[in-house]
């Protein structure tokens, strides 16, 4: 009796990975995801430093199935809405910040650029309803050569 | 966005320029002694010779060999941080543990005893403090912990749970003082007889088990003696090695059947066979003869025709090619982090001929060195893997084949995705369809990764070298090859938080495809679009 019990754990532990993922975790109504700096129509120069800012939820590591908690992501001139079906992208205009890290120092070429942060759950995907910040917008001046 | 250069926050090797404040989530442990004042009291300068050679004698190696910071230390007590919640609380077992047999020999109202409370949460640091709701939270857990106790929030529960071995009493939710929120809080009993009746049960089970077994491979071996001619296992017993199945350390001989390898031929994409279902669970004992043959054009010859049923060897090794040494201009001036363009020089080595798969993998996975066990097709390439699981596999392989696999430099991936070339892309400067999986490659979009292999490959006979899947390679990831290495080897030591990614997957567009790109992502961090292909000095 005890191996059947013993080896059907064994399978369904076996099986746990293979359970479909539910996507679109729920989020908190008043989870509110903000940037604290810079602000929206800021004039920066050179690499500057954005820290993240989220309210009513928790920041985590990716990977980390925790209730109301995730990892962000910061958008750089992304203009594709956010699809909830799929995980957020990874490439040089979608950030990841999987370690639990709130801040990035950031260099953007000078000109006019688009900010904004999206939670990602355990797997990457956008919560039910996406935690998003707004969209803010920067520009990065040209820098003043430094002598090195 | 080519333009974005992108600094990990544990990255930056200069003063940020708007004044530092950095946040960063942290793994707290509080430390403070019980009935401080009465010691005090008591014997002063004892107390206080007595506590500052603990905090020097075993507070601080002890946080040290944890790979955690002291950030400071109080009259009574101490605060400090780890990256990692499980080396904080094994910390915490440490110190209590230790402290224990320190107090044994004295009498009872002299030991100097600590609470330990230990929390996970965002906390600022600064050079000689650090602060935070998750430092507060610490603090009220250590208040309330027992003398000589490890307490441990929530959150710290769930990082640590399966990974430190010891009994965990749930205490419930606890009202601290000023925190709004009532804190889960656990008592870590690290002594095993403290531990509740579940663990015992779980333990017996296993014993049991491992009894049944025991007694099943006995009863084998009995049967086998009795019923075989005493003169035939005399036989087995001089020559082992005959039996393939029989023997337990792999075999890194080559076979008679070592021209064939064990890979689908990916090369005729229209007509491959998809490899036999080799019974992957079994015994992952007898390697498949090594393919790494000393030139890249016998090897890749070989697959001109259809490979074999591989059901005769259950153990697969990724097929090798081998490239010979070279000088090439590694990086370009299409993105800032491809500069500056530098002279590289790699020796001979060999690389996979395509993407680790999921069958490959699962291999890994089966024999318990992998974390985890992938669902997909078996000629799929493996995703969803982090640098570390990446390090895992390639430290397993070496090991069963007794050869000296690893993760490729970036430099070896570089040379090697370029196949001798310097334009674009390896196929030239034009986009054509049919040479790399990529969104806009010229192929349908695609939900998965094409299986490896379904592309052209490259003059030096490599599949998915750009596009398909994001590969790591063993180098830190670094956003300009400012002082980069020359001679071939991984750029590796500093803060290493993030390692390289090459490649580009089948979910980033031509841009990515390109030989030179190059990205870093967090180490320990898995996605679904990263995966990795193996290496080998010769």
């Amino acid at each position: 009796m005890q191996i059947i019990r013993c080896a059907a754990l064994a399978a369904a532990l076996a099986l746990l990975p293979g359970v479909a993922y539910p996507q679109g975790k729920t989020a908190p109504k008043d989870a509110k995801l903000y940037f604290i700096t810079p602000r929206d129509g800021q004039k920066v120069r050179g690499g500057f430093w954005v820290r993240f800012g989220l309210r009513n939820m928790g920041v985590t590591h990716a990977g980390d199935e925790y209730q109301n908690a995730g990892h962000h992501h910061l958008l750089v001139d992304v203009n594709d809405p956010i699809d909830p079906k799929e995980p957020i992208p990874q490439d040089k205009s979608h950030l990841h910040f999987g370690a639990g890290q709130t801040e990035t120092l950031l260099e953007l070429p000078p000109g006019m650029h688009t900010l904004q942060l999206v939670l990602g759950d355990a797997k990457h995907y956008p919560f039910e309803p996406p935690v998003v910040s707004e969209k803010i917008t920067i520009r990065v001046r040209q820098p003043v050569e430094r002598g090195r | 966005m080519g333009e974005i250069r992108n600094f990990r926050s544990g990255n930056h090797d200069e003063p940020p320029p708007h004044g530092s404040m950095p946040r960063r989530l942290a793994a707290i442990i509080v430390g403070d002694i019980a009935s401080y004042s009465r010691l005090m009291q008591a014997d002063e300068e004892g107390t206080h010779v007595r506590v500052k050679r603990i905090e020097r004698d075993l507070i601080e190696p002890s946080i040290v060999e944890h790979h955690g910071t002291l950030v400071k230390t109080t009259g009574d007590g101490f605060i400090a941080i780890f990256d990692s919640p499980v080396e904080a609380v094994r910390c915490s077992i440490v110190i209590q543990q230790n402290l224990v047999g320190r107090n044994a020999s004295l009498p009872k109202d002299s030991r100097i005893e600590y609470r330990i409370g230990v929390n996970l949460g965002d906390v600022i640091v600064e050079p000689d403090d650090v602060y935070g709701d998750g430092v507060n939270i610490a603090t009220r857990i250590e208040g309330i912990a027992e003398p000589g106790q490890v307490y441990i929030s929530g959150a710290i529960y769930e990082q640590i749970k399966h990974k430190v071995v010891c009994g965990y009493e749930s205490l419930g939710d606890r009202k601290v003082k000023n925190i709004t929120d009532p804190v889960r809080v656990y008592r870590v009993l690290p002594d095993a007889d403290a531990v509740g009746r579940t663990r015992g049960r779980r333990e017996n089970t296993l014993i049991f088990l491992l009894g049944v077994t025991l007694l099943v491979i006995a009863s084998g071996v009995l049967w086998y003696l009795l019923a075989q001619p005493s003169g035939r296992v005399r036989e087995q017993a001089a020559a082992p090695t005959a039996a393939p199945v029989a023997s337990p350390s792999p075999q890194p001989a080559p076979r008679e059947a070592a021209t064939q390898t064990p890979q689908p031929s990916p090369s005729l994409a229209a007509s491959s066979p998809s490899p036999a279902p080799a019974p992957s669970a079994s015994a992952p004992s007898a390697p498949a003869p090594s393919a790494s043959a000393p030139s890249a054009s016998a090897s890749s010859a070989s697959t001109s025709s259809p490979a074999p049923s591989p059901s005769a060897t259950p153990f697969r090794e990724p097929e090798m090619i081998a490239i010979r040494g070279g000088s090439f201009a590694m990086g370009s001036n299409d993105d800032p982090t491809e500069r500056p363009v530098h002279q590289v020089t790699v020796k001979p080595f060999s690389i996979g001929k395509y993407p680790v798969t999921v069958q490959e993998w699962n291999e890994c996975a089966a024999a318990k060195a992998c974390g985890f066990t992938a669902i997909g097709k078996d000629d799929a390439p493996i995703t969803n893997v982090s640098w570390t699981d990446a390090q895992q596999y390639a430290a397993w392989l070496a090991r069963t084949t007794k050869k000296s696999y690893r993760l490729p430099s970036e430099a070896e991936w570089e040379y090697a995705a370029r196949g001798g070339t310097q334009t674009k892309y390896w196929w030239g400067d034009k986009l054509q369809p049919g040479m790399a999986g990529c969104k806009d490659c010229g192929d349908l979009a695609a939900e998965q990764p094409a299986k490896v292999g379904s592309f052209k490959p490259n003059p030096f006979g490599l599949h998915d070298m750009g596009g398909g899947v994001d590969q790591w390679v063993e180098d830190c990831w670094r956003r300009t090859y400012q002082g980069a290495p020359g001679d071939g080897s991984a750029w590796t030591g500093g803060d290493c938080s993030s390692h390289v990614l090459r490649s580009g997957s089948w979910k980033n567009d031509s841009r990515y495809v390109r030989p030179s790109n190059r990205d870093g992502y967090d180490t320990n961090v898995r996605y679904p679009t990263h995966g990795f292909r193996v290496a080998l000095s010769p």
